[in-house]
């Protein structure tokens, strides 16, 4: 009796059952961590986009005088308002958007740069692939904040420019990591099984090579949304990055630091939500290669 | 192993002109600061045209470029833009000191605690012990450290007070002013208070990194077979860790200490900025977005040399504990 509860267990859960997607799924959901993050980005999510259709107030109206500066969290106000008599839940709520949106698309951008790189780098070898790699590692050996900073203060300070920006130093380790993989990979029998019904190099690149590195780079590309909201926020936090009007996480906790002696509550919120943002990918990020590769290093 | 030297000091070479090469190319795009003095009415537009022209802004970047590293190669750095008097080569040669000892005293501190955490860590792998620890490093991790910065600043500055009424800790700056000739221990007490809360800020994320490293680099060893050869063969569980598993699961460790050399020269541009410590790193941002170029890239190149010697010394180091790799 117990051993038939055993085995039915075990026919359960048996990896066999499970396709590759689904085998990861089942390893993730067992990640305790993973888990953790995946509640805390969902909560995030929750606040940053559903938060505005239930709390309707304009992040940019401002109260005029006095009495509409630094209010203590209240009915009208839950988390008060800033300087300018503005309703700092609301600017939560769209600067959270805009973090997000910066985080997500140039991390997603520098992963497929770099696997572009890394994919030419790697297939093809010999000059390319050192005039790539050299490149590469020069752009490794730049310290990435300054110029970053330097990039961001001559760019402008749209959106789109900071995501050039982040992009333009985020590419590289994914490049390395591509190219190591498709080293391994072209020496496999069905690329040259592919090269012998005359696959063009292109195709060989992108239907053969690429979809084999995808569970890598999305891996990396998780983590990488992480720290692309923190270059954001830094760079916003120096004044190069989202200008007021635009909220952005980054620079409410700029415009908060000058007021850190009379409303020390306004540098909590969007720091704490940058960090749960944050802590939250980097959580499910390490759950995701655990479940696709415990050896994998990234 | 020497012929591996003499090569890798070789390909050094383009590596380093490259990287000049892109963080001019960055900088050039900086407007030029003499087109500022223009709306300046006391300034003659000759005295402009006379700055512009010395310092090759007339020129195309490229040139600029040759015009500065022709200077560089003879020992002329320039002189700075952003504090008039002073050469390049003497403002960084002032905020050196300020960042090696901030950063010098982070690096040593979140060494000595993170590897002795990391192998305990890893040793009692999935005890609770090791999930706590795995929760702060990652804590650390994602911690944004200019957040970290000014909550501790309300913490200790703002919050919590001494009797006299003064606040815990100083807010920022890197000494008392005043104190320059007091006798050695006050001037040391003084400068250790102002040393706290960068160090702090910085260990807490430098730790949860190092720890993740050292706690996979000593699992990663201590599932192989010769050390259950050793444990077979009833070598104390002590001795399995200390001698057999941890000399070799400091290999990559090593190797990563020496790439973060660097860092410590580089120094922590937000952390800096947060606590107002006049290092390199609050140097170079104000610099570079000053149009202060030859600061800015006598800075950048400082590290970027570093890092680029680091990675060879590494490789080298690599070779050198671990006697199963060899260069040839």
């Amino acid at each position: 009796m117990a051993e038939q509860a055993v085995a039915a267990e075990k026919k359960k859960r048996s990896s066999d059952d499970y396709s590759y997607v689904g085998m990861v799924f089942h390893r993730l959901t067992r990640h305790k961590l993973a888990m953790a993050g995946a509640v805390m980005l969902i909560l995030m999510m929750l606040f940053v986009f559903v938060g505005p259709l239930v709390w309707r107030a304009d992040p940019n109206e401002q109260i005029p005088g006095l009495e509409g500066m630094f209010n203590p969290p209240s009915q009208a106000h839950p988390l008060g308002t800033d300087d300018y008599g503005r309703d700092v839940l609301a600017r939560m709520f769209f600067g959270g958007r805009i973090s997000l949106f910066i985080g997500f698309i140039s991390a997603v951008s520098a992963t497929l740069i770099g696997a572009f790189i890394g994919l030419l780098a790697g297939y093809y070898g010999g000059w390319a692939d050192n005039l790539l790699m050299r490149f590469t590692d020069a752009m490794l050996s730049i310290p990435t904040f300054p110029l970053l900073i330097a990039l961001a203060s001559v760019m402008g300070k749209g959106m789109w420019q900071i995501i050039m920006v982040i992009v333009v130093f985020g590419w590289m380790s994914d490049a390395r990591l591509v190219r190591g993989l498709a080293l391994s990979l072209k020496e496999q029998e069905y690329v040259e099984a592919a090269r012998a019904i005359g696959a063009s190099a292109n195709r060989i690149m992108w239907r053969h090579l690429f979809p084999n590195t995808l569970a890598v780079l999305i891996v990396s590309t998780t983590i990488g949304i992480g720290s692309s909201i923190i270059y954001e926020a830094s760079i916003s936090f120096l004044g190069f990055g989202i200008q007021a009007p635009l909220a952005s996480w980054g620079n409410m906790l700029q415009n908060a630091q000058q007021f850190i002696w009379n409303a020390p509550r306004l540098i909590v919120y969007p720091g704490l939500a940058i960090f749960i943002t944050v802590l939250g990918f980097n959580f499910f990020g390490d759950g995701l290669r655990d479940a696709i590769d415990p050896k994998l290093k990234l | 192993m020497r012929d591996y030297v003499i090569r890798r000091v070789l390909g050094m070479i383009p590596l380093i002109l490259i990287v000049m090469i892109v963080a001019f190319a960055i900088f050039s795009l900086v407007p030029n600061p003499f087109a500022a003095l223009i709306e300046n009415p006391r300034i003659k537009k000759a005295d402009i045209e006379r700055l512009i022209k010395a310092w090759g802004f007339d020129l195309p970047w490229y040139l600029r470029f040759f015009k500065w590293f022709s200077g560089v190669i003879k020992g002329d750095w320039g002189p700075s833009l952003l504090y008039p008097g002073s050469s390049a080569r003497d403002v960084i040669a002032r905020a050196l000191p300020v960042t090696i000892r901030v950063m010098g005293i982070e690096f040593l501190l979140s060494l000595l605690i993170a590897l002795p955490i990391g192998i305990i860590s890893a040793v009692k792998q999935y005890s609770v012990t090791d999930y706590v620890v795995t929760v702060f490093s990652f804590l650390g991790m994602s911690m944004p450290t200019f957040w970290f910065g000014l909550m501790m600043m309300m913490l200790f500055s703002v919050f919590l007070k001494r009797p006299s009424g003064a606040p815990l800790l100083p807010a920022g700056g890197i000494m008392t002013p005043g104190l320059e000739e007091a006798p050695f221990w006050t001037r040391f007490v003084d400068q250790l208070q102002y040393l706290v809360m960068p160090v702090l800020v910085l260990a807490f994320s430098s730790v949860g990194s190092w720890t993740r490293y050292m706690r996979s680099s000593m699992l990663e060893v201590v599932r192989q077979d010769y050390i259950r050869t050793a444990r077979a063969k009833g070598v104390p569980e002590r001795l399995v860790i200390n001698k057999h598993a941890l000399r070799n699961a400091l290999i990559p460790i090593v190797t990563l200490v020496a790439l973060s050399v660097p860092g410590i020269v580089g120094g922590a541009s937000i952390t800096e900025k947060i606590f107002n410590i006049p290092g390199m790193g609050s140097l170079i941002i104000a610099a570079e977005t000053k149009s202060d170029y030859p600061t800015a890239m006598v800075g950048l190149m400082l590290t970027s040399v570093l890092v680029i010697v680091f990675n060879l010394i590494a490789d080298i180091v690599y070779a050198w504990v671990d006697p199963r790799i060899k260069y040839s």
